[in-house]
């Protein structure tokens, strides 16, 4: 079947298909690059880890290369990719998930007080696993039960904020009728509407 | 020279696993030597022993030798024989 042409699409008034001036830009590719390779990055990392130590080794390393690419990256990339335009004081993070018990959020274009905070506590928390993992194959901390224990309290409390992570996307996605796993492939989502927050 | 060098790579896939010596026990716990006998036995070697982890018939040593430089090795742990394969017991 031959596409339609993009004059036919703009002629036909709010029918069916969403017009494309509909939609923003909002994650750019390093943005999506870095959240999907951090996810295979850990994937990789908890698979490999009572084992395959070399593979384990490198997914850690990668994962830290990733979080420090990110920090750069949060200062001088794109509008939605800066800490400045998603990190808020933890007051407005409790008032937002105040808000969200009473089912009266804002829909954000860029990510919400309570997504911001939880980008924040997954790097936190995946540089902690990536630094203590390091300091296992060093020669002042091998074989140091405390770090051990560390690198593997980490780990586990990394993978309770992916799952509240999947939890809160998946809550915003039903609440805003807005797929946000495909927003994070894509980086598009749809326009602000007056009640939103750009 | 190719040929020198299949053949030592050929040699070194068969023989390498017929040098890596020893395995971990097979005995019951019980049968298993203590962990202070191979932390003395280690220490008389100039280690100083980080940790001694079982697993499952070996015992995995973390130490650093004199000069702080990490050393990880497995023991069979009925005979406290050391084995090539510092991950023994993990497989």
């Amino acid at each position: 079947m031959p596409k339609p042409a993009k004059t036919d699409r703009a002629l036909l008034p709010q029918a069916g298909a969403r017009p494309s001036h509909d939609v923003v830009r909002v994650w750019d590719r390093i943005v999506r690059g870095f959240h999907w390779a951090l996810v295979l990055s850990f994937a990789v990392a908890w698979i490999t880890s009572e084992g395959a130590e070399d593979i384990h080794h490198w997914a850690g390393y990668a994962a830290a290369s990733l979080v420090a690419l990110r920090l750069v990256w949060g200062v001088v990339g794109t509008r939605y990719a800066r800490f400045s335009q998603f990190v808020r004081n933890p007051a407005t993070v409790l008032r937002y998930l105040a808000a969200i018990i009473k089912g009266s959020e804002a829909r954000y274009i860029g990510h919400n007080p309570a997504g911001g905070a939880m980008v924040v506590a997954l790097m936190v928390m995946m540089a902690c696993v990536a630094l203590t993992g390091w300091m296992m194959t060093t020669d002042a901390y091998f074989g140091v039960s405390w770090v051990e224990d560390a690198h593997s309290l980490a780990a586990h409390g990394l993978l309770v904020l992916v799952f509240l992570h999947i939890g809160g996307v998946a809550l915003a996605s039903l609440r805003h009728r807005e797929n946000l796993v495909r927003a994070m492939i894509t980086g598009r989502k749809r326009k602000a509407a007056s009640a939103d927050i750009a | 020279m190719y040929r020198t060098l299949v053949l030592a790579a050929l040699a070194g896939l068969i023989a390498g696993p017929a040098l890596a010596a020893g395995t971990c026990s097979t005995a019951a716990k019980s049968k298993f030597q203590p962990k202070t006998t191979l932390e003395a036995q280690l220490k008389g070697e100039g280690l100083t022993v980080r940790q001694i982890k079982t697993e499952k018939g070996c015992y995995e040593v973390y130490a650093v030798d004199k000069d702080g430089k990490k050393v990880n090795a497995a023991y069979n742990a009925e005979t406290l024989e050391k084995l090539d394969n510092a991950e023994a017991g993990e497989n």
